[in-house]
């Protein structure tokens, strides 16, 4: 009998959501508190010989997966999530609405909130769901039911409210796009296909490749120690390392110095945010006038590299696109332009990407996409040691081929116990990037495509509207994923929109109160995975593929139901209205218990045995993992079968080769300049962005911001840890105690704007500003601020110009798409004032905004918005 | 006797260590081996982050901290009543109990590796996670955490301490946590014919020191950029085509930039 534990549950502690989990762990209990969260270690159950454990040997080292996992700090804190101060303890209603009166709007995101009960609460939210059924049809409801976040299953953090919306007419849809590899989707795959990702799909053994033939990866704009922690650990460090030592050179390029380079470079190449195009341009000027790109395989796996050809050399527009050229676009120096290109030239060089980024997020991010593949294809691409692969989300979307590992005998899947949306391409629905336009343009908007990441390439030729009848529009919003205004495009906006008078209801529910939380009228509060049973697995981590049995750790922290059963609650309220609704409950729960879905999970999987296996001592492990494939190491690496015989292994390109003029584009989109049939550097004005440096917004605002996927947080969650906040990379404490999210600036700018470390400082432009606090840092090149993203909103004046102090900067995010036929996010390297700011002046001009309950160690919290009434 | 053996090259800067620490002792009582931690303030196990060289040359040195255990620990020396300890197995452990309003005992310690807690008047620190070693496990928390194999916990006579050294202040106190590829100073730079606008690959470039006598010497690589890393805080010069260039390594790392030889 353990002392220390009582007893042990094991725990997927990945943060991707959509069903795909990761980060296998075990949590121990003791006194009914999570008393800890640490590695599983698999010899608790297997030997290495019952896994096939795979080895790679290269230069006289191996590689080897280990026989723990390797879950990242955001996992291994976790516990301060569930037991967090800001965690909603029970049913909220906002004060000043009123169902049956003055609902009052405008008064979104300043209101407070009383208490009331489960059944008060689900009998408003029935009568509303009755009453928008009647008078406007079941699609005047937006589910907001996608995003990161706790990866739960029969308790799915996001979209358990469709299912139940979906047996009584429906909603209307919001269409998430591929947030995180805008660029890959909506160019590169015009360019070689790649579908669903947009990035090289089939990279089985690549690691094993670059080890045997490789000389060097680019990481460009890659940061294999931060993006990949939320969804699959910390196995990318271990490769890293692992290149570090057989002496892969590892050649960073980004504006920062990110975590990885900051540990693992050999050398970092600052670029000036989202100007890659100019540098991949003048590589591509280099290996054309000095001959050095694989002419022969270029003729028989491209087409129409004449065109791109025609552009470079200057002959399209007059300008050759020299490395002088690019210097004072870039900020790289023409010297070490043509050294990068020769070096390139010389040797075998792969490129690794683990998604974010200004490099991918930015405006028309499909524009350096497309020119990091018109730039693989001229190196012959699939070529031992030259390929491209992914950091992260290994097997994403059950892409077996999307795995530069070594691949595992069985890839499971949670779908058979998974309760939350799934990729429904029904209509009615409206772009994620466009909700606040649906919700405040009458006269409709249009865009191209199912947006939705993980559809295929000629999806996106398809035009689509949204123009709902008068009085058929947007009338409630019933969101579980409440992250919209720190995760989106132009937050400011979608705050405006959420307080517009169209929107007659807003329910949220969630764990803790943040961000668009505080612009809901009911607030259900939902529980953590801490606190509930569920079925998930690991196929992220880069040892084996597992799936786990979940059980409770401890009870309900609160009044508090789990999104499947709160959406239960309602689904109850409503059978009581009768109608149509009779009969509901049973109907949304399909007469199932939790543990009848959990062994559905078990059983359909996707294991051979799935229907003979002992599910009760799969309860009693808690986990299984699936061995290495015995013919692992025979597979062909990458794209080897694409380069050694295009014609039977062509690509997904309507040529079946690398599209260096997509004639697609060219027909389906004539007049489109910005995504025209061959990349180019897009340096005017278009589609709503105008954000370059030459720009003449640039003398008002004139740093471009390095917005990342942040190293303490998923997108929005976790900024509430305290053992993240103090850091030294966490929050900057202001002289007023509060903890502000970092701001870094290289010293150069830092004396010009007349800053000094701990400062604060606010970053604005027309859409507003965001505090931060200044950490000067050589991390960061001169001419680019960084903030990373997602950090809580704290509106001091809400909407459109107004100022946040959380630092949440995708409240002044551009609104507009990546560009006009790509409905993208641009989240990422835009134009920025910077100037010091007196927070105790703010204080008097603020005084109740400024005087919120606020906790030093966890910050904002709840406290203050909670009346008695 | 256990000991830390930690490589420091091999640390990514994740803080598991300092993380799981923390998820171990904050909030969590484990008596009669360690009172409950604050939740935020104190770092029984702490990563030091260093930012070295400036753009384009730079790199973060992350070293975890923790208590040496130290065979002459000052803080058994300034305890009452017994209050630290020895275990059998060498851990130092302070007696929650014992130790209350002795100061003295934090005061102590030249790493500054015990904290006060003010609620407990306590004096608190690392205790190896001996609680956990004597329900069975065979490693602290913060080396269980460690993703990357960087940190490592055992009997010292069977941990690999070749090359090994120990942090300064407890040095000579017989510390037991080891330290491997601990940062010392680099000195960098890249080699460029600026008439010819291109960078100068395979220049010898030799790092001296102050009274001229060769230290290291290297050949630009493909970037043109040379690395003397690993080298003593020193004051240098770097000779490059006949010419000199000072390189004051004393105090930080050097990135000497894009140098001409022309």
């Amino acid at each position: 009998m353990s002392k220390t534990t009582d007893k042990t549950v094991v725990k997927c502690l990945g943060f991707c959501g959509f069903g795909m989990g990761a980060n296998i762990t075990e949590v121990d209990v003791k006194d009914g508190r999570v008393a800890r969260i640490r590695p599983l270690h698999y010899d608790r159950l297997y030997t290495p010989e019952e896994l096939n454990y795979w080895k790679i040997e290269a230069r006289d080292k191996t590689l080897e997966p280990g026989m723990k996992s390797y879950p990242p700090p955001l996992s291994v804190g976790y516990k301060t999530r569930t037991y967090s101060p800001n965690r909603i303890p029970y049913p909220l209603k906002r004060v000043d609405w009123d169902p049956n009166g003055e609902r009052n709007t405008q008064n979104r995101g300043k209101s407070k909130y009383v208490r009331i009960s489960w059944d008060e609460a689900c009998d408003i939210i029935a009568s509303e769901i009755k009453r928008i059924h009647e008078e406007a049809g079941p699609f005047s409801i937006l589910a907001q039911s996608d995003g990161h976040g706790e990866t739960k299953n029969v308790h799915a953090a996001h979209g358990c409210q469709t299912n139940l919306l979906n047996l009584i007419g429906g909603f209307l849809k919001q269409a998430r796009q591929p947030d995180s590899w805008e660029g890959w989707y909506w160019g590169a795959k015009h360019a070689w296909g790649m579908d669903p990702v947009g990035m090289q799909t089939i990279t089985t053994n690549v690691i094993k490749d670059i080890s045997e033939n490789g000389d060097a990866i680019l990481y460009w704009g890659a940061d294999p120690e931060t993006t990949p922690w939320g969804w699959g650990g910390q196995f990318a460090s271990r490769l890293c390392y692992w290149f570090n030592e057989i002496g892969v050179l590892s050649v960073f390029v980004a504006p920062d110095c990110n975590y990885a380079a900051a540990v693992h470079a050999d050398k970092w190449i600052p670029v000036l945010p989202n100007t890659d195009v100019a540098l991949q341009l003048a590589i591509a000027y280099v290996w054309m006038t000095e001959g050095t790109y694989e002419k022969d395989y270029i003729d028989t796996h491209s087409v129409g590299f004449d065109w791109f050809e025609y552009y470079v050399l200057g002959r399209e527009d007059g300008v050759p696109k020299t490395p002088e050229w690019a210097a004072p676009l870039c900020g790289v120096p023409d010297y070490k332009i043509k050294a990068l290109a020769r070096y390139w030239a010389r040797h075998k060089v792969s490129i690794a990407h683990c998604n974010g980024g200004g490099y991918i997020r930015a405006a028309f991010s499909h524009e350096p996409a497309r020119m990091e593949v018109y730039l693989l294809g001229m190196r012959g691409v699939g070529q031992p040691g030259v390929n491209q692969f992914q950091m992260i989300e290994w097997q994403l979307m059950d892409v077996k081929t999307l795995n530069p590992l070594p691949s595992c005998s069985v890839l499971p899947s949670s779908e058979h116990a998974y309760r939350g949306a799934t990729m429904d391409l029904s209509e009615p629905f409206v772009p994620k990037t466009m909700i606040h336009k649906a919700i405040t343009e009458p006269e409709g908007i249009e865009w191209c495509g199912h947006v939705i990441a993980g559809i295929d390439r000629a999806d996106q030729l398809i035009p689509f509207e949204y123009r709902p009848e008068k009085g058929k529009g947007i009338r409630m919003i019933w969101s579980d994923a409440p992250c919209w205004s720190t995760c989106w495009n132009g937050g400011h906006e979608f705050q405006d929109a959420l307080r517009h008078p169209n929107l007659e209801f807003v329910l949220v529910q969630h764990p803790w109160m943040e961000n668009d939380t505080m612009f809901a009228d009911i607030i259900l509060p939902t529980s953590t995975t801490m606190e509930l049973e569920d079925f998930n697995v690991d196929c992220r981590n880069g040892q084996w593929n597992a799936i786990a049995y979940e059980g409770q750790a401890i009870d309900p922290v609160g009044d508090v139901r789990t999104d499947y059963e709160a959406v239960g609650e309602v689904a109850k309220a409503l059978e009581r209205l009768g109608g149509e609704y009779e009969n509901l409950y049973e109907r949304y729960t399909q007469g199932n218990e939790v543990i009848d879905w959990i062994e559905k999970g078990f059983r359909g999987c996707g294991m051979p045995d799935g229907d003979t296996a002992d599910f009760d001592q799969f309860v009693k492990d808690g986990f299984k993992l699936f061995p290495t494939r015995e013919d692992w190491a025979e597979m062909p690496a990458g794209l080897i079968g694409f380069y050694e015989d295009p014609e039977n292994n062509p690509l997904l390109t309507p040529s079946g080769k690398i599209e260096y003029y997509s004639s697609t584009l060219a027909t389906r989109f004539p007049d489109d300049k910005v995504r025209g049939p061959v990349a180019h550097w897009i340096d005017f004005a278009a589609d709503g962005h105008d954000d370059r440096l030459s720009s003449e917004r640039a003398k008002e605002y004139p740093y471009l911001l390095v917005t990342n996927h942040p190293r303490w947080r998923v997108h929005a969650n976790h900024d509430d840890v305290p053992w993240f906040r103090e850091l030294a990379t966490g929050k900057v404490v202001g002289p007023d105690g509060y903890g502000y999210e970092p701001l870094y600036i290289n010293p150069v700018d830092a004396e010009k704007l007349g800053l000094v470390d701990g400062d604060i400082a606010g970053i604005y432009n027309e859409r507003g500003m965001v505090l931060g606090g200044v950490i000067l840092s050589e991390r960061i090149m001169p001419g680019a601020v960084s903030q990373d993203h997602g950090a809580r909103c704290d509106s001091i004046v809400v909407g459109m110009g107004g100022l946040d102090r959380g630092g949440a900067n995708n409240l002044i995010c551009p609104s507009a798409t990546t560009s006009k036929n790509c409905a993208g996010e641009v989240t990422n390297s835009f134009l920025v004032g910077v100037k010091k700011v007196d927070v105790f002046e703010l204080a008097k001009q603020y005084p109740e905004e400024f005087s919120r309950s606020y906790d030093p160690e966890c910050g904002r919290i709840l406290d203050s918005m909670i009346v008695e009434e | 006797m256990k000991a830390f053996l930690i490589d420091v090259a091999r640390c990514n800067g994740c803080h598991n260590c300092q993380i799981a620490c923390k998820d171990e002792h904050c909030g969590t009582s484990w008596m009669p081996y360690a009172a409950e931690q604050p939740m935020t303030g104190q770092f029984w196990c702490k990563i030091d982050e260093k930012v070295r060289g400036t753009v384009p040359v730079v790199r973060v040195t992350y070293t975890p901290l923790l208590c040496g255990h130290c065979d002459d620990a000052p803080c058994m020396a300034a305890a009452k009543d017994g209050a630290v300890y020895r275990r059998e197995d060498g851990l130092v452990v302070i007696d929650p109990e014992k130790a209350k309003g002795q100061k003295s005992i934090m005061d102590a310690c030249p790493m500054g590796a015990i904290y006060w807690n003010e609620k407990l008047e306590i004096p608190q620190k690392c205790t190896g996670c001996a609680h956990l070693l004597d329900d069975g496990w065979t490693e602290p928390r913060c080396v269980d955490a460690c993703p990357t194999g960087a940190m490592q916990f055992g009997e010292e006579a069977e941990l690999d301490l070749e090359g090994a050294e120990l942090l300064e202040p407890v040095a000579g106190l017989g510390a037991h946590v080891w330290y491997k590829n601990l940062a010392k100073r680099f000195v960098a730079g890249c080699v460029v014919d600026f008439d010819a606008r291109e960078v100068v690959i395979g220049e010898h470039v030799v790092l001296a020191d102050e009274g001229g006598a060769e230290v290291a010497a290297v050949d630009t690589d493909e970037f043109g950029d040379f690395m003397f890393d690993q080298v003593s805080a020193a004051k240098y010069v770097v000779r490059i085509a006949g010419k000199k260039f000072d390189a004051d390594a004393t105090e930080k790392d050097l990135n000497l930039g894009d140098i001409s030889i022309k």
